[in-house]
């Protein structure tokens, strides 16, 4: 094979949704309207049972098992039929034709029966697509924002740096302090339910509120800071982990020997009380950076979820179909 | 009163061992002198349970010794029980540092300050030089190493890494995750590393999972016996003094070439490349009579390779005429020249035929046979076409080929005849073939791999200059002269002059005031100019093309700054003669005044872009797109990170995905995975013992099955992308995990035992499948892309 020749390219960089200059909608486009205009002509008007009607249905039924049939394409990595980029083009624009297709094949005849059941599951379906496309077009840009050019292993791993780092800090301010962000120092839970990861999870937000009310005593505190250090009085009540345990990568932390050593030994020039009001405010930096990355984890793995919920619906949902078309058909020919 | 022998083997590598052992087989008086208390310290050194390969497969082994496909383990035990049973005179822990004296009468100086006389020496020490160590108080206690073979093997220590180079970061980081691991950086940056090791670490260090030490120096080793941890380390840093207890040091300070040393034993080394190898004799005999040479020292980077010689260089000593183990090779090789008789007339009359390889001594020019093909093309029939991505180089030994210069009109031929060479075009520019050629009448070729002419063109100054002007005539006749007979351009060839710039310098600043025009030779450049006080990139300019031209049009100083993008070799001409050319040729007045006029209309759209496209550009050459011919990259306004690119990477690629979709750094949405670039000059090939990457007329550079795992592309390569795995060609079947569940295809396919081959991996651009890259394929939204940079910043234009 050769590689890209040069005025290939300019059409290498375009969305599924423009492939091969919208070649699919108009596609789609004109199967509706052939559709539509012989169902004005068609005498007698089209339903199920005419001619029109046997032919519109047997378009639907090819094109929703066409359609089902992406989900093979996709797993197929070594297939030479198209790109995946261009059926998932065909797909959405035809997908949404069916609408058409479907309405005029049942000649707007809508009842309580495994028919209108497969007519309806057909909806729902393309209802679910639609979502997909508005997900698709709008959320990845917003995932790489979030993101600003971390990764979520490397944040995870910072958080627990941070819990260690600030236990570590508030040894030196004093042992309540201490005392208070080991009872804390949750980690922040990957994955979760579907709930957690739509909305965040619980646990973390009640986590966060403490570690608010713990820096705003502490930022109290550093502005009083004039006199002797007098130690924080706190009100904490403990976390019950009463969740599973979360994922989490584990990190080992120094001891506290050797090069540290360097920073202590620097600090020892200043007076006791500089030294506090050093730790709080290092302190404070540490929990605010522990906030922003408690955000973006979160708001990381709603963006995901958001983007891949919907396939969830629709996949199970196009089994469903699948299922009630057949008895749909089968029906009709058993039962007419 | 120092022993004496007849021969003494210097290094107890393949080479050496099998020499020694050749030697002790014939009775003769001899001695292997080894520096390490092991033999063949280049195997010992290679990780545990490596499988070593005996590559060349057609070559045959002659030697006393064994040697077959195996583990290392099982390759070592057999080589220290043969050495026994053949009585191989071993003397360990001897390095040699020093040589001197003449045939028949040499002295060895040994570290521990003994000497051993001999009349002849056989030096294989190989390429791997020495370790170098810390140079300070207790740099051999027991607690210090200077390479980590496993890093499993150590949990919950405190271990001090020393060094910031490649091998440092990577050791540190491999110990991080079950100890606690301190780096200690003599400088302020881990910038000599690799981009992605400097950002590893930096990020590890930024994270807390290693602590660094920067600008500090080893003062000590000691032991605090009776405490834990054991050992301490003293440091020599801004502040003063500071002590680190630790279990373990590791100095990660790299090797010592061994080059110094066999310079100062008075053999020469032929030029100041570092790739460059001394020259032997047909022999194996260096420029210094009755001191040989063998193994990879001598340019042989192969186990098999290496112990035929030691057999035969003990055959030369003794003056029995040994025809060498791949005469047989030769013999059917060059079988087919017209005439041919026997190897050594048929190597007379290559020689004298194609006066580019006449400097070539008989091993060289053997050793260049041997990697080359020779072809007989039918008349007419293709050698390769315009715009292929292929970079073997071909010497005319009869007949003549017909150079198609005008891609747009077939009959204006230029005839190359016997003696002549082609295609050193795309060896030195690394770029598309710029033409195509035909086999002329009786037509017979020697087609030479890229590795084995970039090798020729280090070691031997003659071809180098003979293939430099070559080139420099070619490159200026197709490039800005086409019209103009050879005769005309003799002045300007004369005067013009070979420059080199590293990555970020710049050929010329604008407003200088123009000193010629810049024909570029390797790499490429950028072209930019300041607009209000930002430096925007305007253009990128690759190999092959010029810049500088509209200073020597209009006089005036320089518009725009070019600078080099990554490393960049130009021919700069000169003005003067430039100028007179002009004026006596309208027609390449007219060529370089159409080229200017472009350009400035180019330069004026560009201009108008926001200067964000502007920053791309910047972001894309530190990504090292301007040495790439064809990157992935993934627009992440589209990306919905359904990793299916790497699903289909995988499953194309026995279950190892070649790519990293998530890492790598993005820019404005742009993102750049860590997979191969397909670099025009890849960096990959530099050190390859079987020489299995190759690039393919499509511009793939791939790696073929003969790799024998040795890792050196992988630390090669600047973008890290290449990976030791182990395939696995079992493929799960799309329709029982739709029906029943279990491996769903794309996933990642059991784990595999230890024992397993592994090989370099990475990016072929899919050359097994008929569709291409599978990862674009795969992609359902258009996300991932493949573009060669030009493709790249014409898309980028148009955003
Ligand atoms: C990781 C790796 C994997 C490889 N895998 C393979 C493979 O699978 N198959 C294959 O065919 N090739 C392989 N190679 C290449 C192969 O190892 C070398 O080509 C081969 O070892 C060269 O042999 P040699 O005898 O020339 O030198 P070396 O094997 O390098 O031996 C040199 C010896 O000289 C000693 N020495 C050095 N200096 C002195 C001195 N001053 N005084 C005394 N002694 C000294 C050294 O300690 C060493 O023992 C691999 C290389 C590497 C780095
Ligand atoms: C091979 C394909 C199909 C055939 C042969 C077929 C056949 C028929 C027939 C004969 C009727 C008339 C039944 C009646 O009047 O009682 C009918 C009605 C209907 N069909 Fe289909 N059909 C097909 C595909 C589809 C598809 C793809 C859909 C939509 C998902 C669909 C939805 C309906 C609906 C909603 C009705 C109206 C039922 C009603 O009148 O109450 N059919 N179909
Ligand atoms: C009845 C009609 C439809 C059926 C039966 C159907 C079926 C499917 C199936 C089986 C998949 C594969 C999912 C997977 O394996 O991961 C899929 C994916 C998808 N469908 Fe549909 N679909 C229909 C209509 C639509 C419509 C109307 C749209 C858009 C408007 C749409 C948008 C998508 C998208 C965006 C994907 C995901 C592609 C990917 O992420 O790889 N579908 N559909
Ligand atoms: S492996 Fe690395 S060095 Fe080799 S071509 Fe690819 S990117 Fe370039
Ligand atoms: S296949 Fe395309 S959309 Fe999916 S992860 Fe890869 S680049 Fe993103």
């Amino acid at each position: 094979m050769r590689m890209h020749d040069s005025n290939a390219s300019d059409t290498l960089h375009e969305s599924f949704l423009s492939f091969a200059g919208f070649r699919y909608l108009k596609l789609a486009l004109a199967l509706c309207l052939v559709c539509v205009m012989t169902y004005i002509c068609a005498r007698p008007p089209a339903s199920g049972g005419t001619w029109l009607g046997y032919s519109l249905g047997t378009i639907g039924a090819l094109l929703i098992a066409w359609l089902a049939l992406l989900g093979v394409r996709k797993r197929s990595y070594h297939a030479t039929l198209g790109t995946v980029k261009g059926w998932a083009s065909a797909h959405v624009y035809l997908g949404l034709s069916l609408v058409v297709v479907a309405t005029l094949h049942c000649g707007f005849h809508f009842g309580w029966n495994v028919h209108t059941l497969a007519y309806a599951l057909m909806i729902a379906v393309v209802a679910s697509g639609i979502y997909g496309i508005v997900a698709y077009g709008r959320l990845p840009a917003q995932i790489t924002g979030n993101r600003a050019g971390g990764t979520l292993e490397a944040w995870i791993e910072e958080l627990d740096d941070i819990a260690e780092r600030s236990l570590k800090v508030a040894d030196q301010i004093g042992p309540d302090v201490h005392q208070v962000l080991i009872r804390s120092a949750e980690r922040v839970r990957i994955g979760g339910s579907l709930r957690d990861q739509l909305f965040g999870p619980r646990m973390t937000k009640a986590v966060d509120r403490q570690y608010e009310q713990l820096r705003q005593q502490l930022a109290t505190t550093l502005r009083s800071k004039t006199g002797r250090f007098t130690s924080i009085q706190m009100q904490w009540q403990t976390l019950s982990p009463t969740e599973k345990k979360p994922r989490r990568v584990t990190v080992n932390v120094p001891d506290a020997q050797s090069t540290v050593m360097f920073m202590a030994d620097q600090l020892s020039g200043m007076d006791q009380d500089a030294r506090d009001a050093e730790h709080i405010r290092s302190l404070l930096d540490l929990l605010a950076r522990r906030h922003d990355l408690v955000t973006r984890i979160n708001r990381d793995i709603r963006l995901h979820a958001l983007m891949q919920i919907w396939l969830y619906v629709h996949v199970p949902l196009t089994f469903a179909l699948l299922a009630a078309l057949i008895v749909h058909i089968v029906s009709v020919f058993l039962y007419r | 009163m120092a022993a004496r022998f007849k021969i003494a083997v210097i290094g107890s590598g393949p080479s050496g061992l099998s020499a020694a052992a050749h030697a002790a087989e014939l009775g003769l008086s001899h001695i292997l002198l080894e520096a390490q208390s092991h033999l063949s310290n280049t195997l010992y050194r290679y990780q545990k349970g490596k499988h070593v390969m005996a590559e060349p497969g057609v070559l045959p082994l002659r030697s006393p010794m064994s040697f077959a496909a195996g583990k290392r383990e099982q390759i070592l035990d057999t080589w220290q029980e043969e050495v026994a049973r053949h009585g191989v005179n071993v003397c360990h822990n001897a390095e040699v540092v020093g040589l001197t004296g003449e045939k028949g009468a040499f002295t060895l100086n040994l570290a521990d300050g003994g000497t051993v006389e001999a009349e002849y020496v056989v030096l294989c020490i190989g390429l791997q030089g020495n370790l170098r160590k810390m140079g300070c108080p207790g740099e051999d206690a027991s607690f210090v190493q200077y390479q980590l073979d496993d890093p499993d093997e150590y949990q919950n220590e405190h271990i001090v890494v020393i060094g910031a180079g490649d091998a440092a970061i990577e050791n540190a980081l491999a110990l991080c995750d079950h100890n606690t691991v301190t780096i200690v950086n003599r400088r302020e940056e881990f910038d000599k590393a690799k981009a992605a090791n400097n950002a590893a670490i930096l990020k590890a260090i930024q994270d807390g999972r290693v602590r660094c030490v920067y600008n500090a120096g080893v003062g000590s080793v000691s032991k605090q016996p009776g405490r834990n941890p054991p050992g301490v380390l003293t440091l020599n840093t801004a502040t003063g003094e500071a002590r680190i207890p630790c279990h373990r040091v590791i100095a990660r300070l790299g090797a010592t070439p061994p080059r110094k040393f066999v310079e100062s034993c008075g053999i020469h080394f032929p030029s100041e490349d570092p790739t460059s190898l001394p020259a032997v004799s047909a022999t194996y005999e260096s420029n210094v009579p009755g001191l040989y040479i063998i193994g990879a020292l001598a340019g042989f980077p192969l186990i098999k390779q290496a112990m035929n010689q030691g057999y035969e260089v003990i055959e030369f000593i003794e003056g029995r005429k040994a025809e060498p183990a791949d005469e047989p090779l030769l013999r059917r090789k060059l079988g087919g020249l017209p005439g041919f008789v026997d190897v050594d007339q048929a190597l007379e009359v290559i020689r004298s035929r194609v006066p580019v390889l006449a400097p070539l001594t008989r091993l060289q020019l053997r050793e260049f046979l041997l990697d080359s093909e020779l072809r007989a093309p039918s008349p007419g029939e293709v050698i390769f076409q315009r715009n292929d991505y292929t970079d073997s180089f071909y010497s005319i030994v009869a007949g003549t080929v017909d150079v198609q210069i005008d891609p747009d009109d077939p009959s204006r031929i230029l005839s190359l005849g016997g003696g002549e060479f082609f295609g050193e075009m795309s060896l030195i520019s690394g770029r598309r073939r710029s033409a195509t050629v035909r086999a002329g009448g009786q037509c017979v070729l020697i087609e030479t791999p890229r590795r084995s002419m970039s090798k020729l063109i280090h070691s031997v100054a003659a071809v180098k200059r003979v293939v430099d002007e070559a080139f420099l005539r070619r490159a200026i006749q197709s490039n800005i002269a086409p019209d103009v007979p050879i005769e005309a351009l003799s002045e300007v060839v004369g005067t013009a002059s070979l420059l080199a710039f590293k990555a970020g310098d710049s050929l010329f600043n604008e407003g200088d005031t123009g000193d010629g025009i810049h024909l570029i030779r390797r790499g490429s450049v950028t072209v930019s100019r300041t607009i209000g006080g930002r430096e925007v990139v305007l253009a990128y300019v690759p190999a092959g093309q010029y810049v500088g031209e509209m200073a020597l049009i209009s006089d005036l100083p320089r518009t725009a700054t070019a600078r080099a993008a990554v490393a960049v070799e130009t021919i700069r001409l000169e003005p003067a003669p430039f100028k007179a050319l002009l004026a006596r040729f309208p027609v390449v007045r007219n060529h370089i005044q159409e080229q200017f006029r472009t350009r400035v209309a180019s330069n004026f759209d560009a201009q108008q872009q926001s200067a964000e496209r502007s920053g791309i550009i910047g972001f894309m050459m530190a990504q090292g797109l301007g040495e790439a011919t064809d990157v992935l990259l993934i627009d992440e306004s589209l990306c919905i990170r359904c990793d299916q690119c790497e699903k289909a990477c995988a499953t194309t690629h026995g279950g190892v995905s070649r790519l990293d979709r998530e890492a790598g750094p993005t820019f404005q949405n742009l993102h750049v995975p860590t997979s191969c670039r397909h670099c025009e000059h890849p960096h990959c090939m530099k050190d390859c013992p079987p020489d299995a990457i190759k690039r393919l007329p499509g511009g793939e550079v791939s790696i073929s099955d003969a790799c024998i795992g040795c890792g050196n592309c992988e630390r090669n390569c600047p973008y890290g992308v290449i990976h030791m795995g182990v395939e696995d060609n079992s493929q799960p079947s799309l329709w029982r995990w739709m029906l029943f569940g279990g491996r769903e295809p794309g996933s990642a396919p059991p784990k595999k035992g230890k024992d397993s081959i592994k090989k370099a991996t990475k990016c072929d651009m899919c050359k097994s499948l008929p569709g291409g890259p599978s990862c674009v394929r795969a992609c359902p939204t258009g996300a991932a892309m493949r573009l060669s940079p030009e493709a790249f910043l014409h898309a980028s234009q148009r955003r």
